[in-house]
């Protein structure tokens, strides 16, 4: 096993160097099919990234009736809070209302007009966080006041967030197609720049055959070459993308606004995916490559 | 250890016997190089022994092809009821026009493509019932000669000869000695560390000859072996084939070297629109009546 090795491993790195302008070719492609699939999947994730920011914003309002006892309040919160859709319960009583409202208005530095008034005018509220912004429906009904005679109004961002949860479905289907799409023609256009460096090797395989070389000694090393094309094209392209992370960064940190997404949170998955599809699609076409070679 | 025979009678002047034999080893001049030393000269010479008790045994054949028919898909028929034995230590002259079968003949024994009907039996084996894992090890027993020498031009003549071991897993202590034992055989020692380019046509298929024999194989297919070559070099090599055949390896060479065929008197099978129309020992390239 151990001399196989070292001759498939020598062969193939011999391979690549006797070949070199073939196996930069292939090399090359395999890089601008990277970069492509990995472009894909940043832009991708970086949306989806962000409409999950969104999502986890998503929280149900209802407003109370000034009449309602701490008691009622406190009851009605523990009610919601018992529901297995719903994350927290918060109760905000007029007076923290209107404690908010007046940080509010400082931070933006209007002046407060409330501490003009006898009375708060703010209704107390419990603000429930959700799960999944899909169980707001069930949540805000949940609410109704028709339900809870204590609850004065909900707030109703159902259509917004419908839509919300819409674009998203899109782009993740989309987008998912999209990427295995890239991925599909990236292995076409791998398979056949290996196909061409295995083509220009063919007397040589053929001579193999003749020899009495068996199927594994002959196959291994082109699949140890194209993994090997596999790994350095991931190489440069991780490198490629490291160069760019910075200006990349600035860009989508001023596309996105406010939300926290840095390539650097990533690195680890897209350096699985370049590797993994660099090595992958490597070893895929020379074995597809050679494989024409050995039936007969 | 006798030297290859070539009748003197329908043999042409240059290639008269004297003439031929101081062209079949141009770097030593002695029996001695075909069988170098004694270590490496083992496995041919005790073949040689073992040939010598078959003998007592009656013949056995190497290759048998008993009612052989080739059909490719296309729907022509390269070969027809092919029948043909060819005992150990043989020397067979295969020849028939272009279009004749000899290719199709050849493929057959290397398994290349499988005969429609029939069988084709090498060493004992049935090609069309060995399991495709097989092949390879079956090939090892076969040396094959083309006329177009198929050598990798990257490699040196050395290294070319070194190939088939390596690629057939050969342990890698033992690469070394049996390489320079063929190299020896052919006469190429001095030449080793030439690339193809730098050898004339008869090397580079002295180097072809010298990789089909790394493998101590039973049979050498030779496939034309002479075509590329002038008629000077081409007895070159014949008188090599035919050293070598000496020494115990069954030769079947497909050629259409009329000069070759006839001053030789080997066996000659001739084909002719896939049959074989002719099988005889000591023939002519053309028939004789």
């Amino acid at each position: 096993m151990l001399p196989f090795l070292y001759f498939s491993l020598k062969r193939a790195w011999q391979g690549f160097w006797r070949n070199a302008v073939m196996s930069f070719a292939a090399t090359a492609t395999m890089v601008l099919m990277l970069l492509l699939l990995a472009g894909f999947w940043i832009i991708q994730t970086g949306l989806l990234a962000g409409l999950q920011f969104t999502e986890q914003k998503v929280q149900v309002v209802a407003y109370l009736q000034p009449n309602a006892t701490e008691t009622q309040i406190n009851e009605l919160a523990a009610e919601i809070q018992r529901r297995s859709d719903v994350e927290t319960v918060d109760v905000i009583t007029r007076d923290k209302a209107l404690e908010r409202f007046r940080d509010s208005m400082k931070a933006q530095g209007r002046t407060d007009l409330t501490e003009q008034l006898d009375s708060n005018p703010l209704f107390a509220s419990v603000e429930v966080k959700l799960k999944d912004a899909a169980s707001l429906r069930a949540v805000t009904e949940s609410l109704a006041p028709e339900e809870h005679p204590i609850v004065r109004n909900v707030i109703n961002i159902q259509d917004l967030v419908e839509r919300l949860l819409t674009v998203t479905n899109i782009l993740r289907t989309v987008g998912t197609g999209i990427l295995i799409g890239v991925g599909l023609i990236a292995l076409f256009i791998i398979v056949n720049a290996i196909r061409l460096a295995v083509v220009a090797r063919a007397e040589e395989i053929e001579i193999m055959r003749l020899v009495g070389a068996s199927d594994a000694f002959i196959r291994w090393p082109f699949v140890f070459e194209g993994a090997f094309v596999g790994f350095l094209g991931s190489v440069i392209t991780l490198a490629i993308l490291a160069g760019a992370a910075e200006p990349l960064n600035g860009f989508m940190v001023d596309f996105f606004r406010v939300l926290p997404l840095q390539i650097g949170s990533m690195t680890r998955d897209l350096v699985t995916l370049v590797m993994g599809a660099g090595v992958g699609l490597g070893i895929v076409g020379s074995w597809v490559s050679v494989r024409t070679y050995l039936i007969r | 250890m006798v030297p290859a025979a070539v009748p003197a009678d329908g043999v042409e002047p240059k290639a008269s016997r004297g003439d031929a034999d101081r062209h079949i080893l141009p770097t030593a001049e002695s029996p001695v190089t075909i069988a170098p030393a004694p270590s490496a000269a083992r496995s041919l010479r005790r073949r040689i022994l073992d040939r010598g008790r078959d003998q007592a045994v009656p013949d056995r054949a190497v290759l048998v092809l008993h009612d052989v028919t080739k059909q490719y898909p296309n729907g022509k028929i390269a070969l027809r009821d092919v029948d043909l034995v060819i005992p150990e230590g043989d020397f067979v002259f295969l020849v028939g026009p272009s279009g004749a079968g000899k290719s199709t003949l050849i493929k057959l024994l290397i398994r290349d493509e499988v005969a429609t009907r029939g069988a084709v039996v090498l060493d004992g084996q049935d090609l069309a019932r060995l399991p495709r894992r097989q092949v390879p090890r079956m090939r090892r027993k076969i040396g094959i000669i083309f006329q177009d020498f198929k050598l990798l031009p990257t490699k040196t003549v050395w290294e070319n000869v070194a190939f088939a071991l390596e690629v057939t897993g050969y342990p890698r202590r033992q690469i070394r000695p049996a390489v320079d034992r063929v190299l020896a055989i052919v006469g190429l020692t001095a030449q080793s560390k030439q690339i193809p380019a730098q050898l004339s046509g008869g090397e580079q298929q002295r180097t072809a000859i010298a990789r089909a024999l790394v493998h101590d194989p039973r049979l050498i297919i030779a496939d034309e072996p002479t075509g590329n070559l002038d008629p000077l070099i081409s007895w070159e090599i014949l008188q090599l084939l035919l050293r070598i055949n000496e020494l115990g390896v069954t030769v079947l060479m497909a050629t259409h070297n009329a000069e070759v065929v006839t001053a030789l008197r080997k066996r000659v099978v001739a084909l002719e629109e896939g049959r074989i129309i002719r099988d005889e020992v000591g023939g002519a390239y053309h028939r004789e009546d």
